[in-house]
Formats: structure tokens, C-alpha cells, sequence
């Protein structure tokens, strides 16, 4: 079983963004997706996929979630609707990881918006980079007891320029799937993880 | 919608910026993003050449050949251009920070450089890089900026905390802020850098709620913001610190770290500086030698002069001196009483600019004697391991293996001198009363009290002197150019004649300063010399200190042993000319001593 797990660089990743009308997967509408591979250990820019979504009906877009991504109805309105844009994302996440900054949110949309649609949902690995960033935070912990312990930083943000990595503009869905990806990279790097099974 | 975070920075990166826009989009779709850790070989001399184009976004990365660095590239500046275009990797190419790079495959760097001005750009950059890594050693080509500020390198305010804070705030702070030393806003201000958490609180048992000023330096060490560079250099070194806070009308601007001070020459006396400081075995030694010829050269084509250069010599050679005595007294334990290590000659000077013969000598306060073997062993590693350094063993063998003793018997000896000058007294006289403490504890004014009565023995000092004008010029050069000589000895036929006069000067003046400029000034502050013939022999020292630190190196460069010989021929005819003012000037020099220590009676 030791050697089973594949090294990390030959899985392909997709990181994947969603900007959304709020929190809750029940209730609130995704309303754009932004997504882009990982191939040996390199982001593809040129193979990014991003739309926005026209929103479907009865969802809700709460007047918070609009100051973040800054999407107005006039922008979603002429947007493919979520049923043409599923099949996109399953195409990519088919043999592939998912990568995403915060699971539980981003898998809820997903797996229900799948179900919704009436498709499978690939059930993709998932590599979460607030997992990997618990998990550096702990280590730093065990080697270094004596420094004062902060709760860990955990927005994308804030972890990327705690570990060197330039701002980017947040709330963008394929610019916060860029900065996931890079954050992965040093992620990675920082636990030394060598097969896909350390980072799942 | 908006472009991406990195094509928007790749467009704004020359030659990018100037692309046509249809041309940058096609380039830009097949953009990859990649993170190289520290440490990361991208590209090997002789090995596969970079099949991409790199952009640096984040982090630095150094370009090498044969262990000598040509370049550190920082964020903006791009890499692989070379392997590109030539289809070879001719540099080493080391990722020194961890970096962040864009990066555009092959073919689509071949589709651009379509583009006459996009191809310009790495025309230039390519021609540039080649001679320094093919055509001459980077040694003699290495191009620093030195006259540059440091006020230039602040990138950033200084981050300050309050004068109650704890250690664990500062920790807190240092590690938002991602800075390695914070200022105490207290009367007077003080600092605490990393190395502070680890060696005096970490290491000291002290915990998180620690007051910080109970750690933190005071008074600061600050140079102001229009200090060149080479300054700052000389202050970190000095005062052995990381972190130097930068001012500018009274105000702190911001905190220069060794790395900001680093990169601004990657061959500078910085680098060197780590490089002592990592030096962790005895093995390690090895390489020293190298790494300072580097510097050298990279601070002569930066325009520094000779007697600069051999300031930071000095300055690493006893930083290196202090780490090696570390190790020894380690393996050895405490000294059973204080000693002093030290130098003699050009280094006692701090006028060596090349590693030259180990000249030095162990002296250690009579209390000791009775533990002399203490002292022999210590002695014997400390040369062991210079030359392991690069410094080989003098061959007239003043090396402290040898010339180790308490100081009533080190008193004697420089009294036998003064008493008896015969000539091999003169010698080693001449040698030893340049002697310089590097390090150790012990208190050399019972030395310094001996060398106070050279004045008091007329005898010596005219002996002294006439063993000064043994060192002749030239004398076909002094009238013509090109007389009979072919060559020139610039060390014996002129440096060490101005070296020997100042001596002998500085002897008669008591003075502390052992820098042959120094002497000499001081001689003409004290009316014994005339101001022109000062001006023109310290003029003269410099040129030939320079002319002969240029050959060197151009030998070293070149795998040949350096020596002290110019061959007319390979001198320019403006340096032929100077060479002819410089030695004039060291031959009237010569003449006013003559007079002054009556030499002829």
C-alpha cells in the first residue's frame, strides 16, 4: 500500500473557485466559477476556464456577498445558466484533483448543484489548502512550543503573504483559483509532501 | 473582465510592456506559474539548457559559473534567455530565495523574438552575460554599483512597537509585519532581530512575556541614507551586525538587513561575511580564499580603490580569525590566561588586498607560562587552519607556530631589537612592530610602551631608515619610459619603499596608527614632512597598491600564481605615465626621509 499513492507532480489538479450569493448552499446562488490545472507541478494559465452564471430562480444573492465579488444582476443576466456550465467542470474533474481553499464550502455548492442538475458528481480527491495550512501550523507548533501561539491564519490572503506569495486581487473566482494554486505549491513544498496521499 | 493577477504583472515587465497586444495575448495564454524552494537547481552548466522563459515574481535566484556568482536576479528581471537562444546551458542557475517565477515556453519566446524590439531587449541582456561567462572571468568583468545610496535600498518604513511591549508581541508583530527586526519606541531607541529571539531568549530560557527592552540593542547603530554603499558594508561589518537602520534628516527611514546589503553586490564583502559565518567545520575553510579574490575584483571594477578594498580584507580576515580561535578554544577549553592574536606586516597594516603569507604571532600574559603548551597548540591550529584558508605558510616563517611567548619575553625581544640593529633585527623589526591585536583579551601596552622608545634610540631608527632606502626605484624609469627594464617590482621597487619610510616615521611620532597613509599624515601634521611630498607619495601608493591588485587578479583569473611584477609592455600608456609619477614621488619621498633620519651620517 506504501508506493500505491502516485507522486503529488503527476496528478493533474484542478483548482477551483466559486463566487456565490452568500454562505449557504440551500439557499444562495453560485454566480460565476473559475478554475485552472495544475500539470507537473505547474499552474496552466493558458487552460483556465471562467464564467460567470446566470443565477437560477429562487436563489438569493445577499447584499454582502455583492461588496466582495462585486457581481451585479445585470452582469449574470446574459450568463450561461448552471446547467450548461456543470458539464464543463465534470469534463475537467474527470481523473483529476480537485483543489480548493476551504472544502466544505465550495463541495457543498457542488455536490448539491450536481444533484440538482440531475449529474453525477465526479467525486473527485479533494486536496483543501486550509487543511494543508492546519497542518503547518501544528508542525510549527511542535518545533517551536516556546513562541506565543496566534490562532492560525487561514484566508487566502493573509496565509499567501504570511508564506511570501504576492496580493493578488481577491474576489475574482479564477484569480482566487490562481492564488489557491500557488498557495498549494508552497504548501506542498513546506510539508514536504511527495505523494498525493500526504495532501488528501 | 479584469486580466490576471500575472499577465497584467507580466505585461508590465519590460520587454512585455512594449509587445503589441495581439502578440502578448497569444504569448500570455500559454503562461505557467511555478514555486522553486531555496536551494532549487534549475539549470547546470553543461547540463540541459532551460526550455522556458522565466519572469521572477517573487524571491531571487543566483546565476553561476564554476562556484563564482555572476549575478543575483530579483523580482521584474527575467532568466533563461541564454539556454534559449544559444541551446546551451552555460550557467549555473540556484534559486537563493524562494521563488515565485512566470514562465513561457520555448517556442512562444522564439514566436516573440519576431519582434524587433522584444528581441533587442535580450540582444543586449545576451551580450552582456556572455562575456561575462564565456569570454572573461567573471572576476575582471563583475560591474558593482558602489557609489549607489543606501538610502536606495529601503524598500519599506521600519515597523515599530511600543516601549512596554513583550518579546511574544514583537514575535507576533515581526511575523505579520514578515520582518526580521523590530525598533523599540523607547529614549533611546533600541532594536531586536531574530537572532535575538534565538540567542537571548530562546537560548537564555526566557519566555514570550520577556519586556523586549530587556533584549533589544541600544543605542542604535544607524547609517544615514546617503552613505554610499560600501559604507554601510563597513559599518555592518564593524559593529557585526545584521540589521543597520537607515536615517535621513533624524528620522529612521527603514532597517537594511545583511541580504538588502548582499544583494546590492552579490560579491561583496557581505557575501563573504555569510560565508565566514557559515563556515561550521574545518572543512569548510576551503573555499575562503576564493570567495575574497571575488570580492576583490568585484569592488576594484566598482571603482573602490586598493586601500578600501584591503579595509574589508582586513575586516573578514579577522572575522575569520575570531571564528577559527572559536572553534579552537571549543576543543581546547578556556585559555589559562588572556592572549592576544596577532598580525603582522601588511595584514598588521590592513594592507593586504590578496591572501598573502600568514604573518602573525601569539603573545599571552606571563601568568600563562607556565601552561606554554596551552598556547603552542592553540598556535598550531590556529595557522593549520588559515592555511587551510587559503593563507600558505610564510616561508620566512613568522607564523605563530613559531613566534609564541609571554609578553615579558616578547618585551625583550623588541628591546634586543631597538638595541642591537643588525640587519636581521631590522627585519624583523620591521615586520613586527606593524603588529595589529585581531583577538583576545590581553592588554598590549607593555608592547606599546617598548615601541614609544624607538624615538629614544637615534641609532635604530637611522638604521631603519637606511634599510628603507634599500628599496630603490627604479632608476632608468624615473627619467624616461621604457628605459632599460622591461619590468617592474611594484612591491619592492615601490610600495614597500613608501611602506618603510611611513614606518619609520610613525615610530618616531609614537603614533598608534600602523596604515602607511595614516603615518604618513601624521607626519605631516607634525611639520616633519612637507604636505606635497605627502599628497604625492600617497597618491603614488595608491595607484600602484591599485595597478598591482588589477594584475593579480587578472592571474588569478587566469590560473596563474600572482606576483608583483608589471610587464611594461601590458600596461596602457596613461598607467605607463602614471607608474613614472608614482615612482618619482616614492623616490622624493625617499629623499626628504634620507635627509630627516640623517641616513648619510
Amino acid at each position: 500500500m506504501l508506493f500505491s499513492s502516485p507522486p503529488w507532480e503527476s496528478a493533474v489538479y484542478w483548482s477551483l473557485d466559486l463566487e456565490t450569493g452568500g454562505l449557504d448552499a440551500r439557499r444562495d446562488a453560485i454566480l460565476a466559477v473559475g478554475m485552472l490545472p495544475v500539470r507537473d507541478g505547474h499552474l496552466r494559465l493558458g487552460e483556465a476556464y471562467r464564467t460567470l452564471v446566470r443565477p437560477e430562480q429562487g436563489k438569493a444573492v445577499s447584499p454582502r456577498s455583492v461588496q466582495a465579488h462585486q457581481l451585479v444582476a445585470g452582469d449574470t443576466r446574459g450568463a450561461p445558466a448552471l446547467g450548461e456550465v456543470l458539464p464543463e467542470l465534470e469534463r475537467r474533474l474527470r481523473g483529476a484533483v480537485l483543489l480548493v481553499h476551504h472544502a466544505p464550502i465550495e463541495l457543498g455548492f457542488l455536490k448539491r448543484a450536481f444533484r440538482a442538475a440531475g449529474l453525477r458528481w465526479p467525486g473527485p480527491p479533494v486536496v483543501d489548502t486550509v487543511k494543508l495550512l492546519l497542518r503547518l501550523d501544528q508542525r510549527e507548533r511542535r518545533r517551536f512550543p516556546e513562541l506565543p501561539a496566534d490562532p492560525p491564519v487561514l484566508n487566502l490572503s493573509a496565509a499567501r503573504r504570511r508564506l511570501g506569495l504576492p496580493d493578488y486581487q481577491a474576489h475574482d473566482a479564477l484569480t482566487d483559483a490562481v492564488a489557491t494554486a500557488e498557495l498549494f505549491l508552497v504548501l506542498r513544498e513546506a510539508l514536504g509532501a511527495r505523494r498525493l496521499r500526504e495532501l488528501t | 473582465m479584469a486580466a490576471l493577477d500575472p499577465v497584467s504583472y507580466l505585461r508590465a515587465t519590460p520587454p512585455f510592456h512594449a509587445l503589441p497586444q495581439p502578440l502578448f495575448d497569444a504569448a500570455a495564454a500559454s503562461l505557467e506559474v511555478g514555486y522553486y524552494p531555496a536551494g532549487s537547481r534549475l539549470a547546470r552548466v553543461g547540463g540541459e539548457p532551460l526550455a522556458y522563459l522565466y519572469v521572477i515574481r517573487k524571491g531571487a535566484v543566483r546565476l553561476e559559473r564554476d562556484g563564482q556568482l555572476l549575478q543575483v536576479l530579483e523580482e521584474g528581471e527575467t532568466f533563461g534567455y541564454t539556454s534559449l537562444i544559444t541551446r546551451k546551458a552555460t550557467i549555473d542557475v540556484v534559486v537563493e530565495d524562494d521563488l515565485l517565477a512566470y514562465r513561457l515556453p520555448d517556442a512562444e519566446f522564439q514566436r516573440l523574438l519576431g519582434d524587433a524590439q522584444f528581441a533587442s531587449h535580450f540582444a543586449v541582456g545576451l551580450a552582456e552575460r556572455l562575456k561575462s561567462s564565456l569570454e572573461h572571468s567573471a572576476i575582471t568583468t563583475f560591474q558593482a554599483d558602489l557609489s549607489r545610496q543606501v538610502g536606495d535600498l529601503v524598500r519599506r518604513a521600519p515597523v515599530w512597537i511600543a516601549a512596554d511591549a513583550t518579546v511574544g508581541d514583537a514575535a507576533r508583530l515581526m511575523r505579520a509585519e514578515g520582518v526580521s527586526s523590530v525598533l523599540l519606541r523607547a529614549d533611546p531607541p533600541a532594536i531586536a532581530t531574530d537572532h535575538d529571539f534565538r540567542n537571548r531568549v530562546l537560548a537564555e530560557g526566557l519566555g514570550p512575556d520577556t519586556p523586549l527592552a530587556r533584549i533589544a540593542t541600544s543605542p542604535l547603530r544607524t547609517t544615514p541614507a546617503t552613505a554610499p554603499i560600501h559604507e554601510a558594508w563597513g559599518l555592518a561589518l564593524d559593529a557585526r551586525v545584521h540589521h543597520l537602520p537607515v536615517t535621513r534628516g533624524g528620522d529612521i527611514v527603514g532597517v537594511l538587513t545583511s541580504g538588502e546589503l548582499l544583494r546590492a553586490s552579490a560579491q561583496g564583502p557581505m557575501a563573504v561575511l555569510r560565508g565566514v559565518e557559515r563556515v561550521s567545520t574545518r572543512e569548510s575553510l576551503a573555499g575562503y580564499g576564493r570567495r575574497v579574490a571575488e570580492m576583490a575584483g568585484a569592488l576594484l571594477a566598482g571603482g573602490l580603490d586598493a586601500a578600501a578594498i584591503a579595509g574589508f580584507v582586513a575586516r573578514l580576515n579577522d572575522a575569520l580569525v575570531h571564528r577559527i580561535l572559536r572553534f579552537a578554544e571549543a576543543d581546547l577549553g578556556e585559555p589559562p590566561a588572556p592572549y592576544a592574536w596577532l598580525a603582522l606586516g601588511s595584514e598588521g597594516r590592513r594592507e593586504q588586498t590578496l591572501l598573502t603569507d600568514q604573518d602573525n604571532a601569539l603573545v599571552y600574559a606571563d601568568e600563562g607560562e607556565a601552561r606554554r603548551a596551552w598556547y603552542e597548540v592553540l598556535a598550531e591550529r590556529v595557522n593549520a587552519d588559515l592555511e587551510l584558508a587559503g593563507f600558505p605558510a610564510c616561508p620566512g616563517g613568522y607564523m605563530a607556530r613559531r613566534w609564541v611567548g609571554p609578553v615579558a619575553e616578547w618585551r625583550g625581544r623588541f628591546e634586543a631589537w631597538l638595541d642591537a640593529p643588525g640587519p636581521q633585527a631590522l627585519l624583523e623589526a620591521a615586520i613586527f612592530f606593524d603588529y595589529r591585536r585581531v583577538a583576545g583579551r590581553l592588554d598590549l601596552a607593555p608592547l606599546d610602551a617598548v615601541l614609544a622608545t624607538a624615538v629614544d634610540r637615534p641609532v635604530f631608527l637611522r638604521f631603519l631608515a637606511r634599510a628603507a632606502l634599500g628599496f630603490r626605484p627604479p632608476a632608468s624609469l624615473l627619467l624616461r619610459l621604457r628605459g632599460g627594464s622591461t619590468t617592474v617590482d611594484l612591491k619592492l621597487q615601490g610600495i614597500a619603499a613608501v611602506v618603510a619610510v611611513a614606518r619609520c616615521y610613525g615610530l618616531e611620532l609614537r603614533t598608534e596608527a600602523r596604515g602607511t597613509l595614516e603615518r604618513l599624515e601624521a607626519a605631516r601634521d607634525a611639520g616633519i614632512l612637507d604636505g606635497d611630498a605627502v599628497a604625492a607619495a600617497a597618491e603614488g601608493f595608491r595607484f600602484l597598491n591599485g595597478l598591482r591588485l588589477r594584475l593579480q587578479l587578472r592571474a588569478v583569473a587566469e590560473g596563474r600564481p600572482p606576483s608583483n611584477e608589471a610587464a611594461l609592455a601590458a600596461l596602457s600608456a596613461m598607467e605607463r605615465s602614471r607608474l613614472k609619477d608614482a615612482l618619482r614621488a616614492v623616490k622624493t619621498l625617499q629623499d626628504r626621509a634620507a635627509f630627516h633620519f640623517k641616513t648619510d651620517f
